[in-house]
């Protein structure tokens, strides 16, 4: 006998797991691509690359999947019953979407175990904004008695491109679902899973841990200056991987440097001013991205980003190279110089050295191997 | 007249944000009778429903097909319309197209004894039916939207994706076409109470069956059951509640079948001041608070459902869940908050942008404590009084980076206070932290004493100043610092006594600014700013019965400070209302005066020249000079305008018996002068000429 239908008999809401599986089971018969969660950090489904590039263009898509999300700035060293830096959402994209896409979504409640003529589900106004995607949508957040538990949203641009045909996205929070259906008060109380023995595992046995060590990390340990450096190196990685006209990677870089953006604000070291500074530099490389993505994917006559970003990067080498050059100039002038005095200190002559610090450092160890 | 039918007309929709339905509820109103008086459509009364997935509009006593019309228009003279071969010339060609006839069957015809080309236009009956579907695809297209989408492949525009239409005249279905859709007999329910399609077989019957499907079809039905259901649950309850238009519109526009529940949370929670639980309760649940009969909050709320009513237990669990849940988030927030003194949370503030070029809320804290030291100082108020308004200057924002504030941001200010209590700061300071942002809209009242209306007023003087200085002044309907607000604001503090200068407060907050590095042109900005809050005074004086006139007459003299200017004002109003015909008089007299006057010629008159009328005048006109001149010296405006009446007798006189314009050149130059001279003295007090 499958877990479900031990539920079913015992007279138990659907675990977490099982809440997840007939979520895919449903979309799937639905026809959509069930995909398994992207592997790279990012704060919401919507960045991950199945809808953020795949809203673009006028081909059919459909798919669903898990997305983990990291929020640093939510974390609270698992403490708070409702708030996770690490959460689990449930995406939906189907582009065009379809007429019937209410109730279809209302069925999914239905097959997670929500009799929705029970409750009092509502569409409350709710519309989606990304500046850093370029992108926006109209839609609702969906209430169960007045508990939000989905986005719901029809995007009408991203990347600053036009959307069309109009793709509908459906993200739902699967911790809030979960706690709904199962009638618990604290994320970490969710039954993740309910072997036959009856052994149970919670979303805490799974996740308290992470959520408390990562919380410590995300506002307490991250080394900021690493990830200034990450920052920066990933943004212009992600310029020459769209000289290179490869939109799918260069996206990669682009939701490297969100994350490390995400966590330089949860250590707190943004100030508000370098704050816009930011999002605009992420906005850029996104936004290039999916102008990319248009050019070389979809087929779209638009101007190519990589070839301003190639340009810039051949001005920038050429300014390190010059500099380079200029740093070696002046490196053989002072050998020069140095060679003249006796302690090897750039101006040092040999008749005023008493006090010369290095006369007394003594010789370094060589090199090993 | 011919036969008619009822038209019913049901654009169904997915759920139509609140406030949008609302404006769309009155668009439809007189769209539709417009659309079919377009289309010479006789109809009788147009009555619209609305709820949050469908407009609908029932169309009486519709013609089911227009009247035969005959138009006849004159066209040019003969002259005019014909060439010199006889051929029709442009001008009659042009009449003919213009007027939709052929140019063959224009006529001639003599009107009173002139000929013209006459066209006569026939328009023949048609069958409403055929007309309609071009009217209702124009109202639709017309509805406009404060934001609209396109869905699936369609490039229509609405609100929120339309699924279904019901366009019927009588009994027959009109194919009205938008966004792939074409118009049935077929509406649909309730979407858990009656879900699915259900048939239509008239117009006179959409609205029953729309009802019998579990939809209360218009705002006002709806708000009708929501008061009546609220009253019960007070009834029940013996609490009172509150129900905000906001809030209660958007409860009104998020149901078709609303049913009042009472739910309750756990007394523990009002512990959590009472500001965040009703910013959590009607911002983000939109419930509605219930207080008991000392006006405290209570652990009851009312929740409007769109549910099913056999299942209002389960309803009411899942909300109760939910308020649980906020108001533990609020509680941690609460406590966490406090768990550090108010002021440590000041330096944070330059993690919050208060504008671009202006800086952070951290920068606008330094100046707004700079700014209240200047007021402090022009209003010479006590060193405790200081000391209190410096503190509180400089804690009035810090609540903004406080975790309930960045969670429920209407309670910014309130926050402040209950944080500042604890963290031992006293009680005035407190409270001006949280009035600071008094008065927050039209009629509210100002802060109760002068610690917070020191920091209001810096508060705000430091935001108009700011903008202005970076050239972001109100215009038209954008104003996204609500500085009007906040001059108004300004303006309703200094009229209820705070003793200091406006004009010197907007320039020591200019130099703040300017000390600060920010550059601008002072001088430009200072008048801009100026004449702005002289823009709102006008507005108010004029609220309370002031006549533009009188206002202009005092503007005239240039007199910039709005405290005076208002005093002024008043007095010459209460002036003209006490004694009309004297100041009409003077109005006039100086208005004559003003005009002969010639300012070339000076004001310096020879007595020995002057007549026993003139002298008398001059006499009057030398002392009112000195009175008048003290009158206005001491703020005594009123009393200036008492010695100015003094004026009118010998005047009246002068201008009765002196001929000023004598031949005689020394006498009228004589004459100019003390005109001249007198002109001077009026002016002084307010241009009268603006009052004749």
């Amino acid at each position: 006998m499958n877990e479900q239908a031990r539920s079913q008999e015992q007279n138990l809401p659907p675990t977490f797991q099982q809440v997840i599986m007939n979520l895919q089971q449903y979309w799937a018969d639905a026809g959509c691509v069930i995909l398994q969660p992207y592997d790279n950090e990012v704060g919401a489904g919507t960045n991950a690359p199945a809808t953020t590039l795949r809203s673009l263009g006028p081909d059919t898509w459909r798919t669903a999947y898990v997305q983990g999300c990291r929020r640093p700035t939510d974390g609270r060293y698992g403490e708070n019953p409702n708030r996770l830096q690490f959460y689990y959402q449930f995406q939906v994209l189907i582009k065009p979407s379809p007429d019937n896409i209410q109730d279809l979504y209302l069925g999914s409640l239905r097959a997670i175990g929500i009799d929705v003529d029970k409750h009092d589900v509502r569409f409350v106004e709710d519309d989606w904004e990304s500046p850093t995607l370029g992108a926006w949508g109209l839609g609702w957040e969906v209430w169960i008695d007045g508990m939000e538990v989905t986005q719901f949203t029809y995007f009408q641009q991203v990347g600053g491109f036009e959307c069309s045909p109009i793709p509908v996205e459906i993200a739902y929070g699967l911790e809030r679902l979960t706690m709904f259906v199962q009638g618990v008060d604290s994320v970490y109380d969710i039954v993740w899973s309910r072997g036959a023995d009856g052994v149970t595992f919670t979303y805490g046995d799974v996740y308290l841990e992470n959520e408390k060590e990562y919380s410590a990390y995300n506002f307490e340990v991250a080394d900021t200056d690493f990830l200034f450096q990450e920052f920066t190196d990933r943004e212009r990685d992600c310029k020459k991987i769209l000289a290179a006209g490869l939109p799918l990677p260069a996206y990669d870089a682009v939701l490297k440097c969100c994350h490390a953006f995400n966590l330089l604000d949860a250590r707190g070291v943004i100030s508000a001013t370098e704050r816009m500074a930011y999002i605009l530099r992420v906005r850029t490389l996104a936004k290039a991205c999916c102008a990319s993505y248009m050019l070389h994917v979809v087929g779209m006559d638009v101007e190519d980003p990589g070839i301003a970003f190639a340009k810039e990067l051949e001005e920038e080498a050429a300014a390190a190279a010059a500099a380079l050059e200029a740093a070696e100039e002046e490196e053989a002038a002072v050998v020069a110089e140095v060679a003249t005095s006796s302690c090897g200190v750039s101006g040092c002559s040999a008749s005023s050295c008493a006090g010369c610090p290095s006369a007394n450092i003594e010789p370094k160890e060589a090199p090993r191997g | 007249m011919a036969n008619t039918e009822t038209l019913a007309f049901e654009i169904g929709t997915e759920e139509i944000p609140a406030f949008d339905l609302k404006n769309a509820t009155k668009q439809l109103a007189t769209l539709v009778p417009q659309a079919l008086d377009a289309a010479g459509v006789p109809h009788g009364d147009v009555a619209v429903y609305t709820t949050p997935r469908r407009l609908i509009a029932l169309v009486a006593d519709v013609a089911t097909e227009t009247e035969a019309l005959t138009e006849v228009f004159r066209g040019p003279s003969a002259q005019i319309a014909f060439d010199a071969e006889g051929n029709y010339t442009k001008a009659a060609t042009g009449f003919a197209r213009g007027k939709g006839v052929d140019v063959a069957d224009l006529e001639l015809r003599d009107e009173n004894g002139v000929q013209y080309v006459f066209a006569t236009k026939s328009t023949p009956s048609k069958p409403v039916a055929d007309l309609l579907p071009a009217v209702l695809e124009g109202v639709i297209a017309k509805l406009s939207w404060p934001k609209s989408c396109r869905w699936g492949t369609t490039s229509e525009q609405f609100s929120r994706p339309v699924r279904w239409i019901v366009a019927l005249l009588g009994t027959q279905v009109v194919p009205v076409k938008f966004a792939g859709l074409e118009a049935g007999n077929l509406t649909w329910g309730h979407r858990v109470l009656a879900p699915g399609a259900h048939e239509v077989a008239s117009a006179d019957q959409l609205l029953d069956v729309v009802k019998a499907a579990y939809v209360v079809p218009s705002e006002e039905l709806r708000e009708a059951v929501i008061r009546e259901g609220v009253a019960k649950a007070e009834a029940e309850t013996g609490f009172k509640a509150e129900l905000p238009a906001k809030t209660l519109t958007e409860v009104i526009n998020l149901s078709e079948y609303p049913t009042v529940l009472v739910g309750h949370f756990d007394e523990e929670f009002l512990q959590v001041p009472e500001e965040i639980i009703v910013d959590a309760m009607l911002m983000h649940q939109r419930y509605f608070p219930l207080y008991d009969g000392e006006g405290k909050l209570t652990n009851k709320f009312i929740i409007v459902s769109n549910g099913d009513p056999a299942y209002s237990g389960n309803i009411i669990e899942g909300n109760e869940r939910v308020v649980a849940a906020r108001l533990y988030d609020a509680k941690f927030f609460y406590d966490e908050d406090r768990k550090q003194a108010l002021d440590k949370y000041v330096p944070r503030l330059n993690e919050v942008v208060f504008q671009e070029t202006l800086g952070t809320m951290l920068d606008k804290t330094t100046r707004v404590v700079k700014m209240t030291a200047r007021l402090v100082s022009d209003a010479d108020l006590f060193v405790d009084q200081a000391r209190d308004i410096a503190r509180a200057a400089y804690l009035s924002k810090a609540d903004l980076v406080t975790n309930a504030v960045i969670e429920f941001t209407s309670v910014q200010g309130v926050m402040g206070s209950y944080y500042a209590l604890a963290s031992g700061e006293n009680e005035r300071v407190a409270r001006a932290i949280a009035e600071h942002y008094k008065p927050r809209f039209a009629g509210d009242s100002i802060p109760a004493d002068e610690v917070g209306q020191a920091v209001a007023l810096a508060d705000k003087l430091d935001t108009i100043c700011g903008l202005f200085a970076i050239g972001q002044a109100p215009t038209g309907s954008s104003d996204p610092f609500a500085l009007r607000r906040a001059a108004i604001g300004v303006l309703s503090i200094l009229f209820a006594g705070f003793p200091i200068s406006l004009v010197k407060a907007v320039e020591g907050s200019l130099e703040i600014y300017f000390r600060g590095g920010l550059e601008f042109d002072s001088g430009k900005v200072r008048d801009e700013i100026i004449q702005f809050f002289i823009g709102r005074l006008k507005a108010i004086l004029k609220d309370e019965g002031a006549t533009p006139e009188a206002i202009e007459a005092v503007l005239s003299t240039g007199v910039e400070e709005p405290m005076e200017i208002a005093k002024r004002v008043r007095a010459l109003e209460e002036a003209r209302k006490n004694q009309p015909e004297l100041f009409e008089d003077l109005a006039v007299a100086f208005t004559r005066a003003n005009n002969l006057r010639d300012a070339s010629v000076g004001t310096s008159f020879k007595r020995d020249l002057l007549t026993p009328v003139e002298a008398d005048l001059a006499t009057a006109v030398t002392s009112a000079q000195s009175t008048v001149g003290k009158a206005m010296r001491e703020g005594d405006f009123a009393g200036a305008l008492a010695q100015l009446a003094t004026l009118r007798g010998p005047i009246d006189a002068f201008f009765e018996e002196v001929m000023v314009m004598d031949e005689d050149p020394a006498i009228r130059e004589n004459r100019l002068k003390l005109l001249s001279r007198m002109v001077g003295v009026f002016s002084t007090v307010a241009d009268f000429s603006l009052l004749a």
